[in-house]
C-alpha cells in the first residue's frame, strides 16, 4: 500500500508526478492539502523576511541620516509613543548597536553602518533561498491537484 | 459471557485511543519548545559572530531588566558561549525525548489496531452465535 508520506521532498519532479499519478483520490487529496498548508507557511515566512529587510533597510537609513547632524543640533526625544522631550544631539560618531539576546555593542557611525548592510545582505540570501523551496513546494502542490482533477474527472463519466 | 468480553475490550480500546492522544499532544508540545530553542540558538550564535568581529576594547553592554549594564567582551563571549551550549543539550535532550515518544506512538497504534481487530471478530463470533 502506498503510503501518503511520499511527499516530494526529496524527490525530482519527474518522480514526484509519478508517485502521485500512482496514488488514490483520497491519498492524492491528503498530499495536496499538505502541501498547501506548507506552502502557506513558507509564504508567511518569506512575508516576514521581506518585513524585517524593509525595517532594517529604514534603520540604515535613519543611521545615515543621522551622520549628517552637526554636534549640538536641537531636536526632539522621544520618551514614550506620545512624549517628546527637547534635547541637543551629542557627537554622532558613535552608536549602540543591538544585536540580540540583550546585547548591546558601542560601534563608530561607519561599523554601524557596516552592520546595517551584513544584516541586510545576510536576509537577502535567506530570502532567496527560502523562495527557491517555496516555489518548489508550491509546483508540487500545482501539480498535485492537476492530477486530481484528471483522476476526478476520469471517475466521473464511469459513474 | 461474550458480551462482557466484548465490553472489556471496548473500554481497553478506549484507554488505548486516550493514552495515544496524550502522546501525540507531548510530541506537537515536544515540537513548539524545539522550535522556541532553535530560534533562540540562531539569536545567539549571531550575537556570538558579532561579537567575535570586535576588537578587545569594544565596549559591551548588557540590557537586564531596564538597566544597560557595561560588560567585558571576554564575559560576553562566556556567557554566549555558554547560552549556546545549554541550548545544543536542550535540543539534544528533546529530540531524544521525541524519538522516544515517536516509538510509543507508533506501538499504540498497533496495539488500538489489535484491540479493534479482536473487537471485530468478537463481534462477528456474536453474531454467528
Amino acid at each position: 500500500m502506498a503510503t501518503a508520506g511520499a511527499k516530494g521532498g526529496k524527490m525530482t519532479m519527474t518522480t514526484a508526478t509519478a508517485e502521485m499519478e500512482r496514488m488514490s483520490i483520497e491519498q492524492l487529496k491528503a498530499v495536496k492539502e499538505q502541501t498547501d498548508l506548507e506552502v502557506n507557511l513558507l509564504q508567511d515566512s518569506l512575508n516576514n523576511i521581506r518585513t524585517a529587510t524593509s525595517r532594517l533597510d529604514l534603520a540604515s537609513t535613519a543611521l545615515h541620516d543621522l551622520s549628517l547632524r552637526p554636534q549640538g543640533k536641537k531636536m526632539l526625544v522621544p520618551l514614550t509613543a506620545s512624549l517628546y522631550v527637547p534635547g541637543t544631539l551629542d557627537e554622532s560618531n558613535n552608536v549602540l548597536v543591538d544585536v540580540g539576546t540583550g546585547y548591546f555593542i558601542e560601534k563608530t557611525m561607519l561599523e554601524g553602518k557596516d552592520y546595517c548592510e551584513r544584516k541586510i545582505n545576510l536576509l537577502k540570501s535567506n530570502y532567496d533561498q527560502l523562495f527557491e523551496v517555496a516555489s518548489k513546494k508550491k509546483s508540487i502542490a500545482d501539480e498535485a491537484g492537476r492530477i486530481l482533477q484528471a483522476k476526478v474527472k476520469q471517475l466521473a463519466p464511469a459513474t | 459471557m461474550a458480551s462482557s468480553a466484548l465490553r472489556e475490550q471496548q473500554r481497553d480500546l478506549e484507554n488505548k485511543a486516550n493514552d495515544l492522544s496524550k502522546l501525540q499532544k507531548d510530541i506537537a508540545k515536544n515540537h513548539q519548545v524545539r522550535k522556541k530553542y532553535t530560534i533562540q540558538l540562531g539569536e545567539n550564535e549571531l550575537v556570538l559572530k558579532e561579537l567575535d568581529l570586535l576588537k578587545e576594547d569594544a565596549n559591551v553592554y548588557k540590557l537586564i531588566g531596564p538597566v544597560l549594564v557595561k560588560q567585558d567582551l571576554a564575559e560576553a563571549n562566556a556567557n554566549v558561549r555558554k547560552r549556546i551550549e545549554y541550548i545544543s543539550a536542550e535540543l539534544k535532550r528533546l529530540d531524544a525525548a521525541l524519538q522516544d515518544l515517536e516509538k510509543k506512538q507508533t506501538s499504540k497504534k498497533e496495539a488500538i489496531f489489535e484491540s479493534q481487530q479482536r473487537i471485530q471478530s468478537l463481534q462477528a463470533g456474536k453474531g454467528k452465535a
